[in-house]
């Protein structure tokens, strides 16, 4: 049997739970387990876009956002990962077709410069979006902004590199270990138990859930207002490269980037038609969508074969912000609800988590992610997001 | 070699039709798959990988594996196993990917 007394125990095998359980034992905490009911990042973190980006529009964000880019930059190192994270530094595009979006996207790059001095957010006009990918589309896009320092990575080797880096440091990652229930005594916890009946008694337990977020608080005896919502993606054969940035278009709800193997990775967000319960099968109707509304972005694709498509699950909160840290339950802490733009800032926020716990004050002040908010109807509004 | 006898499938053949194959001239019937008519001819190596560059032959057969994706008259990743053999077509090896940038 394995040693079943934890200093902290994190529900959810995501770039979340594995960037937490990193900077725990970094930090000293000395039996971490990690418990994940599938494989590592076989939840949203593996079906995710992996985008990432300054260019957001509340001021949490951006601080998060800028901080997590820096981190990304250096993770291969900090982590000692030789296999690399495929991270691709050259740009993210978001393209504009109404008035309102670009007094929006004005708004956003002015607090973006306000809040980090060093931010590269730029707003371009069609033809300067057109110079730069002369192959797109821009038949009714106003302009847009682009960060040449945003771009995308690969979601599994980030995740891969935290639980590697965790594991040296002594976390217990165990995979295939669905907790089914967590134990509390006078309002504080006192144990997980998973479905092997393992008992592991800690007083710190962490839920990095995802779309489980709201069952596995419930657990803990805490409500929080979380619900799951499917999203779709494609998958092109891999072409030479040409697509160096990742495009992001909130009217189609599109979104699409090509990886360094040459694979292009499509999305349409659809909240209005997709369901809204835990279900990842994939649909005839969202291939139909994203074809059409590809070609219409890249009429160059048409003739291009899809080879495969995937679905996954936003964990997603009213206000489409996440709900962070502790909760009226003593020693349970949420990392939970982040609405689709969670991967990139996974590693600034473990190491936030890792304070938090460690009672600390963080390094970037997440109060206003608490779950109180939503009683004090203090909702932080993300308009950056699909 | 092409296959003439076939205990379940039968081949009618059409008219023979040229076209080339990195320049060179050939011949296929119309409407087999191009694979058919460059595997008579004799052309055993169809594509090379992406990474390593190493010859990559007919494979699946069944537009699947990828093993022979070519450029047909200027097109890309075209899958010559289930693509049809029309008069007068430019078969090329293709380098890399599939560049979908390059004119037509």
């Amino acid at each position: 049997m394995a040693n079943n007394m934890a200093d902290a125990v994190i529900i959810g095998g995501g770039v979340h739970g594995c960037a937490t359980a990193y900077y725990l034992a970094k930090a000293g905490c000395k039996r971490v387990v990690l418990l994940e009911k599938g494989y590592l990042a076989s939840g949203g973190t593996g079906r995710s876009g992996a985008g990432i980006r300054h260019q957001f529009g509340t001021e949490i964000n951006i601080r998060l956002s800028s901080a997590a880019v820096r981190m990304m930059e250096n993770l291969e190192q900090e982590l000692e990962y030789p296999r690399g994270i495929s991270l691709m530094q050259k740009g993210y595009l978001i393209i504009a077709y109404t008035e309102t979006q670009m007094e929006q996207f004005a708004k956003n790059v002015q607090l973006q410069r306000e809040i980090d001095p060093e931010n590269l957010t730029e707003i371009l006009t069609t033809e300067e979006i057109n110079r730069k990918l002369p192959f797109l589309n821009v038949e009714g896009v106003l302009g847009g902004t682009f960060n040449r320092r945003d771009g995308h990575a690969n979601p599994f080797h980030v995740v891969q590199a935290f639980a590697e880096a965790a594991k040296r440091l002594g976390v217990d990652i165990r995979t295939f270990t669905e907790v089914v229930d967590i134990r509390t005594d006078q309002g504080k916890v006192t144990a997980v138990v998973t479905d092997k009946g393992e008992v592991i008694q800690t007083p710190v337990v962490v839920n990095c859930a995802g779309p489980h977020g709201a069952v596995v608080s419930k657990m803990a005896g805490v409500d929080i207002p979380l619900y799951p919502q499917r999203h779709q993606v494609a998958v092109t054969e891999p072409l030479e490269m040409f697509l160096p940035c990742m495009v992001l278009d909130f009217t189609h709800g599109t979104w699409f980037k090509q990886t360094p193997d040459g694979s292009l990775i499509l999305g349409v967000g659809d909240p209005e038609h997709e369901v809204k319960e835990i279900n990842q099968r994939c649909t005839w109707e969202f291939m139909k969508d994203v074809a059409e509304k590809m070609v219409f972005h890249i009429p160059r694709l048409k003739d291009v074969v899809v080879v495969r498509q995937w679905a996954g699950l936003y964990d997603m909160t009213p206000d489409s912000q996440a709900i962070l840290g502790a909760t009226p339950v003593e020693g349970f802490y949420l990392d939970v609800g982040w609405s689709g733009h969670g991967f990139q800032l996974g590693p600034i926020v473990g190491k936030i988590m890792a304070e938090l716990i460690s009672g600390q004050k963080p390094c970037i002040d997440v109060s206003c992610m608490s779950l109180e908010r939503f009683e004090k109807g203090e909702l932080i509004p993300e308009p950056n997001c699909v | 070699m092409r296959i003439e006898d076939h205990p379940i499938l039968t081949y009618p053949r059409r008219r023979l039709v040229t076209f080339t194959f990195d320049g060179q001239e050939m011949t296929g019937y119309e409407g087999e798959p191009i694979a058919a008519a460059l595997h008579d001819a004799g052309v055993r190596v169809l594509r090379e990988s992406p990474k390593l560059h190493r010859p990559r032959g007919f494979y699946c057969a069944i537009g699947n594996c990828s093993s022979c994706l070519m450029r047909v008259d200027g097109k890309p990743n075209v899958r010559v196993c289930v693509e049809e053999l029309k008069e007068g077509m430019t078969v090329e090896t293709q380098k890399g990917k599939g560049d979908l940038l390059a004119e037509l």
